[in-house]
């Protein structure tokens, strides 16, 4: 479904224009129809950037990207808004529209981009409302929420446009201990429902549960992939085991 | 030269009654070159954060020498360029050249400053506001159209309200061209009386009056726009 091949990705420092960090280096993976992937490892080894690239905010300085076989072309705007239409993301700091009520957050991309009917779109945000148990919030604005909460309603907005892939940018790290478990249980009701999956994580609970697949990055590089229980029971990379043994 | 006779005589009503009238003048000015100006600088705005090097730059230049050069000297060039460039410019009413001078010299000059307002209003929204956007599939002119911009126009409406305020008060400028403004309106019943200090105190007083209304209105209509933040 998701195939990525050899992406490399450097940042260029802004003050003096030097080859400043390496974010990606020569990674490659597939994410298979249906898969739950969580991506694991430090802060800054280029988890983030590697999902960022596969929904075109990023763009890679080699390598390829194909969803469902096709390539993505990162200079042809139009083929970026179709790729985006059939991706929900999620994000760290969940990115509502503070001018806009849930239910308007909710139906803008159905209104505008699939030119849905406004009383359909508005069905359809109720009933995902209510799969989430937030149907009460719908006139309130963002600001109103609390941090489970609106990240509730950022993955019930991405949901509304029916995406076939979900990507998930770190979804509980901006919030409060207590409001990760309502978040990390819809993520669950998700995966669940067969949806595939790729999240940036550092939940390591919610990684063993709930993925098919684990991938272990580190500078950049993938060190390690394979099975819940091949990473978190036996890990045969040393990086893996250290890591593992601080975060556990 | 301050006698209380004298400002018996000036400080009228009826005095009053004038310097409205040539308030008046100055708020036509200031409400043309705002308007005139905020739709030239969001084209300038555009330009700014375009993608486009030669649109960026001609943006840039031009915001610079007029942000560079005095106000005065700008008016003074249209008003002395405006007749020799636009054929049959001399023949018309002196009042009306002088209002058309003043309202192009006001929104070129304004519209540099709207621009660069207008600019760092829409760069001081949130990254992450654009990456939702378009994330969604909007397109980029729907993202500028439907998230960007909404969030950036309350963040910029009160420097664009100083800069209105400005305007107001620099509309006096066009007094050195014969404008009958709020100013001119006072140095005329000065030279009346021989005495300036009382009416440009008046003028003074109308002005104030003026800024302070749109400076109440604007606190008025921002506290509307921030209920949901």
């Amino acid at each position: 479904m998701i195939k990525l091949c050899n992406i490399k990705k450097h940042f260029i420092s802004r003050k003096n224009h030097k080859l400043n960090a390496i974010a990606l280096d020569d990674v490659s993976f597939e994410v298979n129809d249906k898969e739950v992937i969580c991506l694991i490892g430090p802060s800054g080894s280029g988890k983030s950037t590697l999902l960022r690239c596969i929904n075109a905010l990023e763009i890679p300085d080699e390598g390829e990207i194909y969803i469902d076989d096709k390539k993505i072309d990162y200079h042809n705007e139009k083929q970026l808004e179709e790729l985006r239409k059939s991706l929900g993301c999620v994000f760290q700091q969940f990115n509502l529209f503070p001018h806009k009520t849930v239910k308007e957050n909710i139906t803008l991309a159905p209104i505008e981009v699939l030119h849905m009917d406004k009383k359909q779109a508005e069905d359809n945000a109720i009933e995902l409302l209510k799969k989430v148990g937030l149907e009460s919030k719908a006139d309130v604005y963002p600001n109103q929420l609390s941090g489970g909460q609106k990240q509730r309603v950022a993955i019930v907005r991405a949901l509304a446009m029916n995406p076939k892939i979900m990507l998930f940018d770190e979804p509980t790290s901006a919030l409060d201990p207590e409001m990760v478990k309502e978040v990390l249980d819809v993520m669950k009701d998700l995966s669940k429902s067969g949806m595939t999956m790729v999240v940036v994580t550092h939940e390591m609970g919610f990684a063993k549960e709930v993925s098919d697949r684990i991938i272990f990055m580190d500078e950049g590089k993938i060190v390690e992939e394979g099975t819940p229980d091949d990473i978190f029971n036996h890990p045969s990379k040393q990086r893996t085991i250290d890591f593992l043994s601080k975060v556990m | 030269m301050f006698s209380l006779n004298k400002f018996a005589e000036i400080f009228t009503l009826d005095y009053f009654k004038y310097l409205f009238g040539c308030a008046k003048l100055s708020l036509i000015l200031a409400i043309c070159s705002v308007f005139f100006g905020t739709l030239f600088g969001t084209l300038l705005a555009a330009c700014k954060i375009s993608r486009n090097k030669f649109l960026r730059g001609f943006a840039t230049v031009y915001i610079d020498i007029i942000r560079g050069t005095p106000m005065l000297l700008q008016l003074m060039l249209f008003y002395f360029g405006l007749p020799q460039l636009v054929p049959g410019y001399g023949n018309m009413a002196f009042s009306t050249q002088v209002l058309i001078t003043g309202i192009i010299g006001m929104s070129f000059n304004s519209s540099a400053y709207s621009a660069e307002l207008i600019r760092s209003g829409i760069e001081s929204i949130d990254k992450g506001q654009w990456e939702a956007a378009l994330s969604l599939g909007l397109s980029r002119r729907k993202a500028m159209t439907l998230i960007i911009l909404p969030q950036a126009f309350k963040r910029i409406i009160p420097p664009m309200v100083s800069e209105f305020i400005t305007l107001i008060k620099d509309s006096s400028l066009l007094s050195s061209f014969g404008a009958v403004e709020l100013l001119m309106g006072a140095k005329t019943i000065g030279a009346k009386y021989y005495s300036y200090i009382i009416p440009l105190c008046m003028a003074g007083l109308i002005y104030l009056l003026m800024t302070s209304v749109v400076s109440f209105l604007s606190r008025k209509l921002e506290r509307k726009l921030n209920e949901n933040d």
